[in-house]
């Protein structure tokens, strides 16, 4: 015990103490939400100018509606593309920002009316098409005469692939048709508008704190949970590969076997490396409780409300649990694979399929939050090698029953055993060859013969 | 000696690895207070058979008393060990290195500190302490080494080829370091293929050729009981006389003179004779022992 002792001793302060751990606890939560944001940016970008875009306008009196329309002069908050579907007096501020955002998305068009003079439609069209290819116009709307009687516009580009500026369009005709329909029957659509303001749907979570509102900051603080036991469980399973290829490589393995029992290096490790995670896991949800008990409130008071739903204590203990359990699955397996191979690289490709199971799970994680319930979210979150994930994202989005927490934990410390009998055995072995990497039969060989 | 109850006993331990005997049959005693020379060309069992006395592997038959028990996990903390291949952990420091090494053989305290500075100051590397493993060259780090071997004070030290790579002067410090633990009464494993280092510091040794026992005792006794056949001297002419294979089996020439192990049954005073008469100018002729090197080669070749 007390070998077991130092070698967790030392495994922890050599790694905590180090530069590298301290940088990446400070910058973590910039890093990771960084990779959480950055795709939403990239995906949001319009990396070309306007677009110039003519219509021609066959019923001969829409141009003037759809240009207000698409210009947003006369925007309807029903009508636009909002991807926040509840709304709350309250957060106003933010409420502008996104209307501004749609606002300049529509202004990104500039329209022109193409004129027919007499022309026929084909001939026009083989106008348009001209100016297309010589980049004067990017595209043209086509509303035929017959528009408001139920025709379809239709919509020539130089590319067609842009959905949300199809979207955008779509929207804007439709609007002006609507406009023009009902100013066709003598309805004011000021009076329209004032009746048909949609309902807006507001969710609440009902939980044993009664009912909670849920504006997504929920579905986003699963997803996080999610992540940060998908990374930490992958960044420290590579320390322990690493640090156990390091002992092979150098050989100071001998030394240490001629110390302490393979046994007992091997879970001192693995335990060392553990704490080490738990110690930022701990610096970052202190930082997060930091931020929900006083930075919320501030961003309040300068007018950005952010909702953070309310964690019971219960689910950092159950954190905690399955982080561990997955901690351990996983770096077992990969404490394993270390010690067959005999080089970095080769680990790295032998861990290769670890990976690809550890990200399977973060990736079913997505259908459990849709359908916390469903028989696919239970057998999932039994299975050891994601339950660590999946039932993390489960107790967050919808508590299930605590026999299925306790069965899961109870398959997954099963687990934890096995592999950790398996890998020690293998292990105590595999250290001390050196020249190749061990095949299959041979590690099987090892593990009867030890 | 013999009386007493030997350090490490092996008794006919053997140890396979699939088909491949490593280790056939041997039985070994090493006393306290002298130096045991586990002798072998490479790949002759040297190796599996300390893994087996510091209870790294298990034998597959036979017994091994260490202290005169059976050997377990604790009595791996009298035991310091040296293996051939070894390593440093390139990024720790290296007093927190040998810290380490030591708390793992149950060494800690304030008493740590003192010996780490001792030790360092005894193998001039005192101003290394605070520098990573990756920053020293090699010699430097099996300095380091040897002395994780033996900070914890091993009643027990097991040192594999531990001159590998040093230079003279570090060779010189190093060998004065493991006569003084001899002097102390400690056992020392003395494991090399380099017969001639063997020969100044071992007081008994075991011969090892694929996986057999192919000699053991006392160095001297080895030595005299293979007798004064071998002459060394110094001479101008007579290359017919020393090319007689009846009278010379192996000749040795060395910067200044020549040794040569005389053919069964012949002897010096023959050759003498034969290099008068050959009018060749004898300025040396000097009766030796054969080297351990000639002792080792004339038994593989009879095993052969």
């Amino acid at each position: 015990m007390r070998k077991l002792y130092a070698v967790v001793k030392w495994e922890y302060l050599q790694r905590v103490r180090a530069k590298l751990f301290i940088v990446a606890t400070l910058l973590g939560p910039f890093v990771m939400s960084f990779f959480a944001v950055v795709p939403a940016l990239i995906f949001s970008i319009d990396a070309g100018g306007p677009d110039r875009i003519a219509v021609v306008d066959q019923t001969g009196r829409m141009y003037r509606r759809v240009e207000a329309a698409l210009a947003g002069a006369e925007t309807d908050e029903d009508e636009l593309p909002s991807d926040e579907p509840e709304r709350d007096a309250a957060v106003t501020k933010s409420d502008d920002r996104s209307n501004q955002l749609a606002r300049s998305q529509t202004g990104n068009l500039v329209l022109e009316e193409a004129v027919s003079a007499g022309r026929s439609l084909d001939e026009v069209k083989r106008d348009l098409n001209q100016r297309i290819s010589r980049h004067e116009i990017d595209g043209y709307l086509v509303l035929p005469a017959d528009l408001l009687e139920g025709a379809r516009a239709q919509f020539f580009g130089r590319h067609t692939g842009d959905l949300f500026k199809k979207r955008r369009l779509e929207d804007g005709v439709s609007r002006a048709v609507r406009e023009e329909r009902l100013a066709h029957a003598n309805i004011d659509a000021n009076v329209v508008k004032e009746l048909s303001r949609p309902v807006d749907l507001l969710s609440y979570r009902v939980g044993e704190r009664g009912e909670e509102r849920d504006r997504g900051e929920g579905f986003i603080l699963v997803f996080a949970c999610g992540f940060v036991i998908y990374l930490t469980i992958l960044i420290y399973g590579q320390v322990i590969l690493g640090a156990v290829i390091e002992e092979k490589e150098t050989r100071i393995a001998e030394i240490l076997f001629s110390s302490v029992k393979p046994f007992t290096l091997m879970s001192g490790k693995l335990i060392g490396v553990s704490l080490v995670a738990l110690t930022q896991l701990c610096v970052w949800v202190l930082t997060f409780l930091g931020f929900s008990l006083f930075g919320v409130g501030m961003l309040a008071s300068r007018g950005f409300a952010l909702n953070l739903p309310h964690l019971q204590p219960l689910v950092y203990v159950y954190f905690v649990l399955f982080f561990l359990l997955g901690y351990f699955i996983y770096s077992t397996i990969y404490a394993l694979v270390g010690s067959i191979v005999t080089t970095a690289q080769e680990g790295g490709q032998l861990a290769l399929p670890i990976i690809l199971l550890l990200a399977i799970g973060f990736y079913l994680a997505f259908p459990v939050i849709r359908s916390p319930d469903s028989s696919l979210a239970f057998w999932v979150s039994m299975f050891p090698f994601f339950s660590p994930i999946t039932m993390l994202v489960r107790i967050v989005t919808q508590t299930p029953p605590f026999w299925q927490i306790a069965l899961s934990l109870l398959i997954g410390f099963g687990t934890v055993v096995l592999l950790a009998w398996l890998a020690s055995r293998i292990y105590r072995v595999g250290m001390l060859m050196y020249g190749k990497r061990a095949t299959i039969p041979e590690a099987w060989r090892w593990l009867r013969q030890s | 000696m013999s009386t007493s109850i030997p350090t490490v006993r092996l008794n006919r331990v053997t140890k396979r690895f699939g088909e491949f005997s490593a280790v056939s049959e041997l039985s070994i005693d090493a006393y306290a207070g002298r130096v045991y020379g586990l002798l072998g060309p490479n790949g002759a069992g040297k190796t599996t058979t300390i893994r087996m006395i510091v209870n790294i592997t298990r034998p597959d038959s036979g017994q091994i008393e260490l202290f005169g028990r059976e050997i377990t996990a604790e009595l791996q903390d009298r035991i310091g060990y040296l293996p051939e291949e070894r390593g440093l952990y390139k990024k720790m420091k290296i007093g927190e290195q040998i810290k380490f090494f030591a708390e793992l053989k149950n060494v800690k305290g304030v008493e740590v500190d003192r010996r780490i500075d001792f030790w360092l100051a005894r193998v001039k590397l005192s101003e290394w302490k605070k520098k990573r493993a990756s920053e020293l060259s090699k010699g430097m780090q099996q300095k380091i080494q040897f002395i994780t071997a033996i900070l914890h004070d091993p009643d027990l030290l097991i040192l594999d080829e531990p001159f590998s790579g040093l230079d003279p002067i570090n060779v010189e410090l190093l060998k004065e370091i493991i006569l003084e633990l001899k002097a102390a009464g400690k056992t020392i494993i003395f494991s090399t293929h380099q017969m001639e280092v063997a020969e100044k510091i071992c007081d008994d040794i075991c011969l090892l050729n694929r996986s057999l026992k192919v000699l053991d005792g006392r160095l001297r006794e080895i030595k005299e009981s293979f007798g004064r056949n071998s002459v060394a001297l110094r001479v101008e002419g007579g290359d017919a006389v020393l090319r007689d294979t009846a009278l010379v089996s192996k000749l040795e020439r060395h910067s200044d003179q020549v040794e040569i192990l005389l053919a069964p049954g012949a002897s010096a005073q023959d050759l003498l004779r034969r290099l008068v008469a050959a009018r060749a100018t004898v300025s040396k002729f000097e009766m030796i022992e054969p080297s351990l090197n000639d002792i080792f080669i004339q038994k593989i070749g009879e095993v052969a």
